[in-house]
């Protein structure tokens, strides 16, 4: 058995399956900073990481963390840090020269009830715009995938390095507390099974490559030479030139936003990934996310058998958000029930702008600290039907 | 150029050189030569800089002082290059 | 190329050898001492047959840092404004094999660097740190920094600063250094020595360089804008730490020291000790 890839059946946590995950999609420095609930992700990681012979580092604080995964990204390793939402929050000028720089690497965000430091040990689904909005500047290239089940967490985040190699942008795992701290059965299948997606290096030599394909706004699987290459690598915070150079032109600046951007809307066809049920003849949807999505697709099971048509829909990449999913079944349905922890109705908005009016969108949401139960989902459900004929 | 100027740059070429663009009018090799052997001149470069002149090449004793000085590698040597 | 272009443009043999002649001249202002240090720092290489190949420059965000970024023929990694110690363990750790010089400023690495400053020491990362100590915010135009001195009018102390500036090399030395010296940017064998001595030093090698601001500390803090004045200014102002050793207590009060404080040899860093573990670890599995 490869040590990498620990083929076999396992009743674990997500965290430890993420953990798993990373290591076998090939992730082979990993910093990190205590923080529930992510905290066993490191544990699970500073075991796992020396037997395949990769770097293991807990830093000083969760900047540094995420600053030393773009480091050792640029020096050529896959690499991920985890962190909660307020590490998160603490993580996003690092997220930032991620971004501009065109670095691969991974993130989770196992969130929890917030604001602030919240309730750490439960569950929230607050950051859901942090991930894609929370740096400053917009302009971002952000790619956030979320699973539902501890299987999901290895297989996902094993996506988001091959992800974060085809794009060349760093990627998020967005999960919760309820998936991460659950546990379930996970099958690790055999190491030839698995996709992964190498590093793409340049062809050209280092006088005519250019690090930052502006002219090719959309391009994806583009190079990406490491220091010590022989390419003369110039990394900044700062906004550049294709080449590297600090520049403060209006063009400049605009091509670097362009491509940052276009670099995944011109893409989407390889960015939309979602998990629908009892779709084909629904009238009403209901619309969740990880750790809530299971108990919405026991209310909508039980709808169901009580007669009500309905559907639902689970992004599980939800950045780039999937509108043209979401308008196909507001196309279908009069009603979209989005259920998710918190109060502000971060999913709902998204639907709702996804939507453009073909059906209505109502929220269900709460604080967090418990996932919703399903008869609370269905009592929901059966009040939007009963609120008109359907 | 005039034909003090003309002689200066002939004893000069081989020994002090100045790269009058990089120069940026600091005077450090003024201040700090031992041996007094710059001048800032009349002439500006392209950026506006009043740079300066090896009015005294003769005087030069090679301590080497003032292409570290010199911020800007404006000043190269005959015993660098 | 005749003589006499060749004499109008001469291309010092350094700048040919490691630098970007695109990139020339640099972006510093006149009489700024960061320049100085570049050419130091250039003919320590030099002499240690460093090349672009097997040395990466590290930056962080400030006159430092803009200086120097894309100066270099080699990898230029200019990180986020104080984050360069953590980007530089990344790269380290990952790349052993490689030299590193990290160039950051007072503000950089003293102030919202501080925290991976001191971590960067007490893990001894096997890199060479070149401070630059213009005891001012330079790049936004003239703020105090955590090394101004004492009664400074700056753009944010406008009533004079009320706070001691802290003594970098003393906290990297207390945090675990293994190489700590400080000089002036004007001390141009000393720092060369000690820039070499740094790189050949296994462990973190901490140089703080006292360098001229001519815009910013010149004209706000000692109403000067001349370079010389400045650098007259430090000479008044420093004293090596021999000399200090026969001063009053009185007299050496307000002197900066400088001079080499620190070398170690004895002391491996989280580099080696790393991978040392990790080979223990696999050949005990294997």
């Amino acid at each position: 058995m490869s040590k990498a890839v620990k083929t076999g059946k396992y009743f674990v946590q997500g965290d430890e399956a993420i953990a798993e995950g990373a290591i076998a999609a090939g992730c082979r420095y990993y910093a990190g900073y205590p923080i529930t609930p992510a905290s066993e992700i490191s544990e699970c990681v500073a075991k796992r990481m020396p037997e395949v012979g990769g770097v293991v580092i807990q830093m000083e604080d969760e900047i540094a963390s995420i600053h030393s995964v773009g480091g050792a990204a640029v020096a050529g390793a896959k690499a991920m840090t985890v962190s909660a939402g307020p590490g998160i929050s603490l993580k996003l000028e690092g997220l930032g020269w991620g971004i501009k720089n065109e670095i691969p690497y991974v993130v989770v965000d196992v969130q929890r009830a917030g604001p602030s430091n919240g309730v750490a040990t439960r569950v929230g689904q607050g950051d859901l715009y942090t991930v894609k909005y929370g740096s400053a500047g917009g302009n971002n290239s952000i790619i956030a995938l979320s699973p539902w089940s501890t299987q999901e967490a290895f297989d996902l985040v094993i996506e988001c390095f091959n992800l974060a190699e085809i794009f060349r942008t760093p990627v998020f795992l967005l999960t919760d507390e309820t998936i991460g701290h659950t546990r379930e059965l996970l099958v690790i299948p055999e190491e030839r099974e698995l996709h992964i997606v190498e590093r793409v290096k340049p062809t050209v030599p280092p006088e005519e490559f250019h690090m930052y394909p502006f002219d090719t706004p959309n391009v994806i699987n583009y190079p990406f030479p490491n220091i010590g290459e022989g390419y003369g690598i110039c990394v900044s915070p700062y906004t550049h030139t294709s080449r590297g150079y600090a520049t403060t032109s209006e063009k400049d600046q605009d091509r670097m936003a362009t491509r940052l951007v276009k670099k995944i809307t011109d893409n989407l066809q390889v960015l939309t990934r979602v998990h629908e049920e009892m779709m084909e003849d629904a009238e009403i949807a209901i619309v969740a996310y990880g750790g809530d999505s299971r108990p919405a697709l026991e209310a909508a099971r039980r709808a169901r058998e009580a007669g009500i048509k309905m559907g639902f829909l689970r992004p599980i990449i939800l950045w780039p958000f999937p509108d043209e999913a979401i308008f196909k079944v507001a196309s279908k349905v009069t009603k979209i029930l989005v259920v998710e922890l918190n109060r502000d109705g971060q999913l709902a908005r998204e639907v709702a702008r996804a939507s453009k009016g073909q059906a209505e969108v109502y929220h269900l949401g709460s604080g967090g600290v418990e996932p919703h139960l399903p008869d609370v989902v269905y009592g929901e459900i059966k009040k939007l039907v009963e609120q008109s004929p359907t | 150029m005039s034909k003090e100027q003309q002689a200066r740059e002939d004893t000069t070429t081989m020994r002090i050189r100045i790269n009058k663009e990089f120069c940026k009018g600091c005077g450090f090799c003024v201040e700090f030569c031992p041996k007094n052997v710059y001048e800032l001149s009349d002439e500006l470069n392209t950026k506006g800089y009043q740079v300066p002149d090896a009015a005294r090449p003769d005087d030069c004793s090679d301590c080497g002082l003032c292409e570290l000085y010199c911020p800007e590698f404006a000043i190269v040597l005959e015993s660098s290059a | 190329m005749t003589v006499q272009q060749d004499q109008e443009r001469p291309i010092h043999p350094l700048v040919s050898k490691y630098l970007r002649l695109e990139r020339m001249p640099h972006l510093a202002c006149p009489g700024c001492g960061i320049g100085q240090v570049v050419h130091t720092t250039l003919l320590a290489c030099d002499e240690l047959g460093l090349t672009p190949g097997n040395t990466v420059w590290v930056q962080g965000v400030g006159c430092s840092s803009r200086i120097t970024y894309t100066l270099w023929k080699g990898d230029n990694i200019d990180a986020h404004h104080g984050r360069i110690f953590a980007v530089a363990t990344g790269m380290k750790l990952w790349r052993p094999d490689l030299n590193f010089i990290c160039f950051t400023g007072d503000g950089d690495c003293a102030s919202i660097g501080g925290n991976h400053f001191l971590h960067a020491c007490r893990r001894n990362l096997d890199v060479t740190a070149l401070m630059f100590n213009n005891a001012i915010y330079g790049m936004t135009g003239g703020q105090v920094a955590p090394t101004s001195p004492v009664g400074a009018r700056t753009m944010t102390t406008p009533f004079g600063n009320i706070e001691d500036p802290m003594d970098t090399v003393a906290v990297a030395i207390a945090a675990g250094a293994s190489y700590a010296a400080r000089w002036r940017a004007t001390d141009f064998k000393q720092l060369k020595n000690s820039i070499k001595k740094g790189i050949q030093t296994k462990g973190f090698s901490f140089i703080e360089i006292l360098v001229q601001c001519p815009t910013q500390f010149g004209r706000y803090v000692l109403n000067t804008g001349d370079p010389t004045k400045i650098i007259e200014w430090y000479k008044k102002n420093t004293v090596t730490l021999k000399k200090a050793e026969k001063m009053s207590p009185e007299k050496r009060k307000d002197k900066m020291l400088i001079g080499e404080f620190v070398h170690r040899t004895d002391r491996t860093g989280v580099v080696e000790r790393y991978w040392d573990l990790i080979n223990k670890i696999q050949s005990e599995g294997a």
